[in-house]
């Protein structure tokens, strides 16, 4: 009796394991298949798949009125509160009823921060793209962004393309859909240097390799560091050497982004080995490979420890003494603002090739596809990139320099920390670097040649790679 | 009606809900990731081309893939090594009669609290030729110069110290738990037969804490290969992929260059080894 129910109950526990077996194995199919209906499809995300809003034609014409209003989402990652709060407050002058709220994200986790919010298709209505392989690069983030071209031309008239700055339109045209406004342009190339260290100490302004070596050694002696770079960040290192092989070839490195020129020409290879001199020479500062520009590089020149830095236009704001007495403090500084001013950079080849930046839009603004308010969104990114009052705030607050041409800052009402020792030399910069010939920053650059450069150039600079194999190595690059 | 209960009776019900989230979040995250490690995807773009296994191809190709690989290897087996060899000299000191155990208990444990988001800038200043470091040298006139995070030979020694510092206190906090359950009877027997203490150490409580020394090893596996933080933050995986790891690496290629397709297969991968460490553990454990 006994062993017929152990073996009843064995025959009910086998039924029920197959029971469960089969549950479970029904509920894993039907999820592996469920899986693969939602992954196996090649198409787009949800999100892309939106047909796009496309703005009215008179732009202006927008959600001003006394309409409902609109709560929008401005996402990105510059200038940083609370000039982006500014910015708003000055639009809802005009624009009373949109709210826009500023998110912020740092430079470095932008991309990892948009990626998904953007393929979710909600949260997102403005956001900062910029040029080539930046972070918030345009190639990559435009696909979720509006065409604007219609209502820039709405905006500025059919001639919009001459009352703007070439780069902003050309950066941000994708597939020949202009994906963004650009706000403002950068440029880098040159120097800056803490004017008031050189007269202290008596050294000559560098223009060539000796004269920036013998600098640095003086420096040094006073306990100050020459040049200081924070080379384990990668964008920076570019900076210099494409400043290098415009010192070089003006004009090549442009090409060979472009396809135009061979990353092995021995230009290239000439300016690997001046690269890798700058570290062994003591030009660049002990251990620079192990800092990063920003925090510390930047620290360190804007507290009195460097007196030279390889910024770009963007560094024009700490001519401000507010702005600079606000960067210093959060540099753990409590002196009082000194006078920085731009150089151009060293003559390290000999050639006389001096005085080439490279510019970029340092970022632009986009209407999210699916945008809660299309109009409102568009709106905005017109007043900040094309009208006159958002291009003059941009001006004047020396961060950037204007895409609308008609607009330049108010150097009446602009007043820097020393102006006798400021103005001309940063005028004449900012007028130089507007007039430089078409050579993009990062706008050229692929996201795979940027990292590809960033690795070469610390191989060469910590000497486990030649000069001649990385630029081989950039050459592999597709 | 008996079958329903019978199904009632086995737990099934009760067990579906956490099944389901699991089979759902977990087990579909893991089919979907691989499954995009067979696609060329931006991430963001409206088509992705299947490009079957040429993710995986150009992964055994890549010489930064073979680098993480490489510094994964060593950075679990150094650290893993200091790390559960001071866990285990502080837990055993702490069990002897020292004064203010307290206070010696948080400090060897303080670091595990502190967030490597927050220690990333120190440590950058510190081991760098104008920080701390650098400047205790000079003082003291040691003719060293600190620039070990910008040399590639050096830059993933240094990452491995700051972990041993921050994780020795979890070792030591297992450890030390683990030796609060050995009979002190046996231990004082040994002693009346003559053993040493750093006999008794060796052979007895040692092997008597086993179980926490593969414990740790297997999460020290994990750990390793999940390794992101303080290599990103403190050096981004640089110079040169000195200090790339399986991690970083995933990171770099997913969202920086946008690679996701590639991205997914590094993390296939990633998963493949980390179950692949956690057996060979278990299996240690087990095969006494």
């Amino acid at each position: 009796m006994f062993r017929g129910c152990k073996q009843f109950r064995k025959r009910k526990d086998d039924k029920m394991k197959k029971s469960i077996s089969f549950v479970l194995a029904t509920l894993m199919a039907s999820s592996t298949i469920l899986a693969a209906c939602g992954t196996a499809n090649t198409s787009a995300p949800a999100s892309a798949a939106a047909p796009a809003a496309e703005p009215a034609e008179d732009a202006s014409s927008g959600s001003d009125g006394a309409g409902g209003g609109s709560e929008l989402v401005w996402w990105g990652w510059t200038p940083g509160s609370p000039l982006n709060e500014q910015y708003i407050a000055e639009f809802n002058k005009e624009f009373p009823n949109t709210k826009i709220t500023w998110k912020q994200t740092t430079v470095d986790d932008y991309d990892a921060a948009i990626k998904p919010a953007l393929a979710n298709g909600e949260g997102v209505d403005i956001f900062e793209v910029s040029a080539g392989s930046a972070n918030g690069g345009v190639g990559i983030f435009g696909g979720q962004a509006i065409n604007m071209e219609e209502a820039l031309k709405g905006y500025l008239g059919d001639d919009y393309a001459d009352k703007l700055n070439e780069a902003s339109l050309k950066s941000m045209t994708v597939d020949g859909e202009l994906k963004a406004l650009g706000v403002g342009t950068v440029y880098a190339g040159n120097l800056w240097i803490n004017q008031d260290l050189f007269d202290e100490y008596n050294v000559k302004v560098p223009t060539n390799f000796d004269e920036w070596k013998s600098a640095c050694d003086t420096f040094k002696e006073n306990g100050i560091i020459g040049f200081v770079q924070g080379a384990g960040q990668g964008a920076f290192n570019m900076d210099t050497y494409h400043a290098i092989c415009d010192n070089i070839q003006p004009g090549l490195f442009t090409k060979a982004t472009r396809g135009e020129a061979e990353w092995t020409d021995p230009v290239f290879v000439q300016a690997l080995d001046l690269w890798k001199k700058l570290f062994d020479e003591g030009i660049m500062q002990d251990g620079a490979l192990g800092i990063q520009q920003y925090p510390e590089a930047n620290n360190m020149f804007l507290s009195g420890q460097a007196a030279m830095v390889m910024m770009g236009s963007w560094y024009t704001m700490n001519c401000l003494p507010d702005t600079m007495r606000a960067n210093m403090e959060a540099a753990s500084s409590t002196d009082e603002p000194f006078a920085m001013v731009p150089i151009n950079f060293p003559d390290i080849a000999g050639t006389g090739n001096v005085g080439y930046v490279f510019c970029d839009i340092d970022y632009a603004t986009a209407v999210a596809k699916d945008a809660a308010d299309v109009q409102a969104a568009t709106d905005f990114a017109l007043w900040l990139g094309a009208s006159e009052a958002g291009q003059q705030m941009i001006a004047d607050s020396l961060n950037l320099v204007p895409v609308l041409k008609s607009v330049s800052p108010n150097w009446d009402k602009v007043v820097l920390t020393n102006p006798e020792k400021q103005n001309k030399p940063v005028q004449e910069y900012l007028t130089n670097a507007m007039a430089n010939p078409d050579n993009p920053r990062f706008g050229g650059i692929s996201a795979d040649l940027n990292q590809a450069m960033m690795d070469v150039l610390a191989g060469v600079a910590s000497g486990t790679l030649s000069s001649a194999d990385g630029a081989a190595r950039l050459a592999e690059v597709e | 009606m008996n079958k329903k209960l019978s199904i009632r009776n086995n737990g099934m019900v009760w067990i579906a809900p956490a099944f389901l989230f699991l089979l759902i979040i977990i087990y579909y995250s893991i089919f979907y990731t691989f499954n995009l490690s067979t696609m060329d995807w931006d991430g963001l773009s409206p088509t992705m081309k299947r490009i079957g296994a040429d993710n995986y191809t150009k992964m055994f190709a890549d010489k930064v893939f073979w680098k993480a690989i490489r510094n994964t290897i060593v950075y679990f087996v150094i650290t893993f090594v200091i790390q559960n060899f001071l866990g285990f000299v502080f837990a055993a000191i702490l069990h002897s009669d020292v004064k203010l155990p307290t206070v010696h208990k948080c400090i060897i444990f303080i670091p595990t609290i502190l967030a490597p988001a927050t220690m990333a800038p120190v440590f950058r200043l510190m081991f760098s030729p104008q920080g701390m470091l650098q400047k205790f040298f000079n003082t003291v006139h040691i003719p060293i110069t600190v620039d070990w995070l910008s040399k590639p030979q050096t830059a993933l020694y240094v990452l491995m110290a700051i972990v041993v510092w921050e994780f020795t206190g979890m070792s030591f906090i297992l450890y030390y738990a683990a030796m609060s359950q050995i009979d002190k009877e046996m231990l004082e027997a040994a002693q009346i037969d003559g053993a040493g203490n750093i006999r008794i150490l060796i052979t007895m409580i040692f092997p008597l804490c086993k179980g926490t020394t593969v414990s740790l090893a297997m999460l020290g596996v994990i750990g390793a290969l999940k390794t992101f933080d303080i290599p990103y933050l403190i050096t981004t995986g640089g110079p040169d992929h000195a200090t790339e790891f399986l991690g970083t690496y995933i990171y770099r290629q997913g969202i920086r260059q946008s690679h996701l397709g590639y991205a997914a297969a590094l993390s296939v991968m990633l998963l493949v080894m980390a179950v692949v460490g956690a057996f060979l553990t278990n299996k240690a454990n087990k095969g006494e």
